[in-house]
């Protein structure tokens, strides 16, 4: 057991009072999650595989389950400049999106980090065009690692629907915006029994969003206007340092979270990782897969463990080190930076580097949503058992 | 807030990137070389109307429903609205700019309705101090009462002479019940009583009263006592005719037969078409003689269309050349026409065809063929070389110092309109006169807004709104019927909210909605522009709606 490691850690996602359960849809998950944390301003455009989440929030809102204003747009670009103004005002708003339409909103993605509107925004994982796919892989959410907002990378349902009240919670503390990323298909149209929380209970966690510098007709601002060099750079810098603030603020937020809720959400999520020789490092859904791979390999004695990356965005280098220094490392990627390898793998290599030797290794598997099975676990294993170069960029179930 | 920004330390960043300050300490205006420049300007409405009323001006306030700022407006320039909102050809309409978009707004109709809505509050722009001197007016025709009603205003003592028995002239003795009913007149009339203009009936010029005693007893003299007298035919017979002008006074003090069932009416002016549709509605059976063809008919258009609508029978190319009495019917012998090359008047002089006469039997005949002023009450010295009197059109200064005179007197038959805007420069002119001012003031001319400076974009095509008239068949039944019922208020509104306002600011706040720099300030609800802040980018002058804001060099 490695020491000074939370208990929490082991327990992401465990307990709960287990009543109120549905059976739903990853994106439903979203749609009560917006609907539970009071959004006040839905903008969306739909795209598959995002489209049932504002499908069911449009239904909300029409029924007047939900009070809050639905706004019909033309685009993604114009679905997150209406989430950004309204934030601006001092309201809390919601969007979700996937693949191009996250690209499309790319330009504004910048903008929301920089004018610090905690907007929360589902998305659901989608392999970029082209060739067309609406298959999930994460190179969408990942292309927009640089932009300042928070990415939580969901295992299940039910962590889809606790971040997003969660992700209120932390992104209106630290005045970031925040993705909840899940995957296609495999989550976002995938069904799960999801407790859906009682109302009071996370109204009681969640009061309403208060905006210190909330625009308002007898306060009028500009906003972002043209910043000399001698004053831009310590906007950014404060950006960094929210960031850095946000490490605290989600495991403060997290354990606050469990004693309402039961449950714990992390930074990341270990499975056998304290104790295990080789970990392997993974990010959403399909860290399921992985996990079970393992359990199998641990009852066959194997010494393995699996640390999921829950919380790309602040990047928590300090729990990385704390799991991952001198052991022997495998990262799963599903995605790539072409011409560098795998995202997470150089994430992962950049915490641990000058530190204490550690033996790490990336594979990028399960592109454009080709199945990740207990299979290439299992072989990945063995074949990083064997492996002697641990540099090359290695795609895992490539035809040959 | 600050005046400038100032982040030394890293504690001074607010959290987001949000102004802690204003931009005022950057005067860009001085960036500018061009500047925007908000005045109004003319209408062509405004422009071609004789009394140069302010139309879009009083619009505006009839729009925000201040009746009373409406009608001070409006009678700043034009003293009986509800006079000429019934009988005015409305020079105004054919002069719209929205002619040229859809069609011209009923300025006329909406006068009438403004002009009736102010009548109880007109009272109160009798004199507030009075003034010491006295002022004689003859005649209580339009251009008399025009000139009294602003002589008072202004705080002169008025007295009006006046032959007939009431005040009106040709709007009461002329005008037929069925354009202008007298309840209107009376109304008006009324009001100057209380404005404390003192009325002399029965007082002809030239016998019970003559120019020089009034000259003498009076600090200053205005004459408007019109044009009565039908000319002449020059034919044998003619003494069996009846006047024109005689006819309709007839009527307007009661008569009610007609005197024939079978009348023939001569002439083709607006007199005619008065003559012809009284008698049809008195139960006869009118004929219009005229010697030329319905283009070149004098009357308005407006009158020509209602006549035949009325179903009168016009015959044209005809003219009388002789008459006799015979058993009470009178024997017209009349002569073919053909038209010939134009004349002075540009219209196609009309030449008798040779052998073409030809008699008919009427019961009787009326012509209408033109009136002129009767100089014979007036002194020679007030008389120009042709023989008419002399007055500056823009005083109504005779050659006679302290005499004024204006309207029918001196220009002969025109428009009511015209007449008020004689009685009014008049008025002005004598107000100067008086406080021994220059007489004529000079006025720099207003540029007027044309079409092309309207911007189209912020209109919606509509057509005009028009009275629902009474149908023919129902009006010609009685004099008493006013023939056009005139627009309620909400179409008169309706129909003033079509109005572009050419060159008259209506607070619409575009300039102030467009202005990219917030350099159009928005004080006491109108706009005014910063200078300080202004860069001089044009957009308030392109997209000013009605072409107030201009673009100047700067000095």
């Amino acid at each position: 057991m490695c020491k000074g490691v939370p208990k929490g850690d082991n327990n992401n996602g465990k307990g709960g009072i287990m009543q109120n359960m549905k059976v739903i849809m990853g994106n439903h998950a979203l749609s009560y999650g917006a609907k539970l944390s009071r959004v006040e301003i839905i903008s969306a455009y739909p795209i598959t595989p995002q489209t049932q989440v504002v499908e069911l929030l449009s239904e909300m809102v029409g029924s007047g389950e939900l009070k809050a204003k639905f706004v019909n747009v033309e685009s993604e670009h114009s679905a997150l400049a209406v989430c950004i103004s309204a934030s601006l005002t001092g309201a809390r708003a919601f969007t979700a999106t996937s693949a191009q339409g996250l690209a499309l909103m790319h330009e504004l993605l910048h903008y929301a980090a920089g004018a610090r509107t905690p907007i929360v925004m589902g998305v659901i994982n989608r392999a970029m065009a082209t060739p067309w796919s609406i298959w999930t892989d994460q190179n969408d959410s990942l292309s927009q690692r640089d932009t300042g907002w928070m990415q939580i990378y969901c295992e299940s349902n039910q962590e889809v629907l606790d971040s997003v009240i969660l992700g209120y919670k932390i992104s209106e503390r630290v005045m970031l915006p925040q993705m909840i990323v899940l995957e296609a298909f495999v989550l976002s149209h995938t069904s799960e029994p999801v407790e859906i929380p009682d109302q009071k209970i996370v109204d009681d966690f969640l009061p309403p969003y208060q905006n210190p510098y909330a625009l308002t007709p007898s306060n009028p601002r500009a906003i972002g206007a043209v910043t000399s060099p001698d004053f831009y750079m310590e906007f950014r810098y404060k950006i960094q340092k929210a960031m850095d603030n946000a490490i605290e603020v989600i495991l403060e937020e997290g354990k606050k979270f469990q004693e309402k809720f039961g449950r714990y959400w992390g930074l990341v999520d270990s499975f056998y990782a304290e104790d295990a020789e080789i970990v392997i490092v993974c990010a959403g859904a399909y860290s399921s897969t992985v996990k079970y791979a393992v359990k199998k390999a641990r009852e066959e004695g194997k010494n393995i463990g699996v640390l999921r990356i829950r919380v790309f965005r602040p990047f928590p280098y300090e729990k990385i080190r704390e799991y991952l220094l001198g052991k022997n490392v495998i990262v799963l990627d599903r995605n790539i930076s072409f011409g560098a390898g795998g995202i997470f793998y150089q994430e992962i290599k950049s915490a641990l580097f000058g530190k204490k030797k550690t033996k790490c290794a990336g594979y990028i598997l399960g592109l454009g949503g080709r199945d990740i099975t207990p299979s290439d676990i299992d072989g990945i294993v063995s074949d990083f058992l064997k492996r002697k170069k641990f540099d090359d960029i290695i795609f895992w179930g490539l035809k040959k | 807030m600050e005046e400038k920004i100032k982040f030394d330390k890293l504690e001074d960043y607010p959290e987001i990137p949000i102004s802690t300050a204003t931009t005022k300490h950057n005067k860009t205006g001085s960036w500018r070389n061009l500047k925007p420049v908000i005045k109004d300007k003319a209408a062509p409405c405004s422009k071609a109307c004789p009394t140069n009323t302010l139309i879009p001006n009083y619009f505006n306030f009839f729009i925000d429903g201040n009746i009373k700022q409406a009608g001070k407006i409006l009678t700043l320039h034009n003293p009986f609205p509800s006079i000429t909102g019934r009988v005015c050809p409305a020079f105004c309409q054919t002069a719209c700019n929205r002619r040229k978009f859809d069609e011209r707004i009923s300025i006329r109709e909406i006068e009438r309705v403004v002009g009736d809505l102010y009548l109880p509050y007109k009272i109160e722009q009798r004199p507030q101090t009075e003034i010491d001197k006295r002022v004689a007016i003859v005649g209580a025709g339009p251009a008399g009462l025009s000139c009294a009603f602003y002589l008072r205003k202004f705080g002169y003592k008025v007295i009006i002479f006046e032959k007939e028995e009431k005040a009106g002239g040709i709007l009461r003795y002329g005008i037929p019940e069925y354009r202008l009913p007298k309840k209107i007149l009376d109304k008006e009339i009324e009001i100057l009583e209380e404005m404390g203009i003192n009325f002399e009936y029965k007082k002809e010029l030239g016998k019970d009263i003559d120019l020089y005693t009034l000259k003498k007893e009076f600090d200053a003299v205005f004459i408007g006592i019109g044009a009565h007298v039908e000319k002449k035919m020059m034919i044998e017979g003619e003494e069996n005719f009846i006047s024109g002008s005689e006819f309709l006074k007839d009527v307007s003090l009661g008569k009610r037969e007609p005197p024939g069932k079978k009348v023939a009416v001569i002439g083709g002016g607006n007199v005619a078409m008065d003559v012809i549709r009284t008698l049809l509605r008195m139960g006869a059976n009118p004929v219009l003689l005229y010697r030329r063809t319905e283009n070149e008919m004098p009357a308005l258009k407006e009158e020509i269309e209602k006549a035949k609508e009325d179903g009168i029978e016009f015959r044209f190319l005809i003219l009388p050349v002789k008459a006799r009495k015979e058993n009470d019917k009178i024997v017209l012998t009349n002569i073919k026409m053909k038209l010939g090359e134009p004349d002075k008047s540009g219209r196609r002089r009309p030449i008798p065809i040779e052998g073409s006469e030809e008699e008919e039997v009427f019961d009787a005949v009326i012509t209408a063929i033109g009136e002129e002023s009767d100089r014979s009450c007036v002194p020679k010295e007030i008389l120009g070389e042709d023989g008419w009197v002399y007055a500056d059109k823009r005083t109504g200064a005779t050659k006679i110092e302290g005499v004024f005179a204006g309207g029918d007197f001196v220009q002969g038959p025109s428009t009511v309109v015209e007449a008020f805007s004689w009685g009014r420069k008049s008025a002005e002119a004598i107000d100067r006169y008086l406080k021994g001012e220059e007489i004529v003031k000079v006025e720099v001319p207003e540029k007027t807004v044309s079409f092309m400076q309207i911007q189209m974009e912020y209109f919606e095509r509509k057509n005009a709104l028009r009275p629902k008239e009474i149908p023919p068949y129902e009006r010609i039944k009685s004099l008493e019927i006013e023939e056009n019922p005139g627009f309620t208020k909400e179409q008169s509104l309706e129909e003033a909210l079509r109005c572009f306002s050419c060159g008259v600011c209506n607070f619409c706040g575009i300039c102030y909605s467009y202005c990219p720099d917030a350099a159009i300030l928005w004080k006491e609800n109108k706009p005014e522009i910063d200078y300080d802040y202004c860069k001089g980018c044009g957009i308030c002058a392109k997209e000013c709606p009605r072409g107030i804001i201009t673009m100047e060099k700067e000095e």
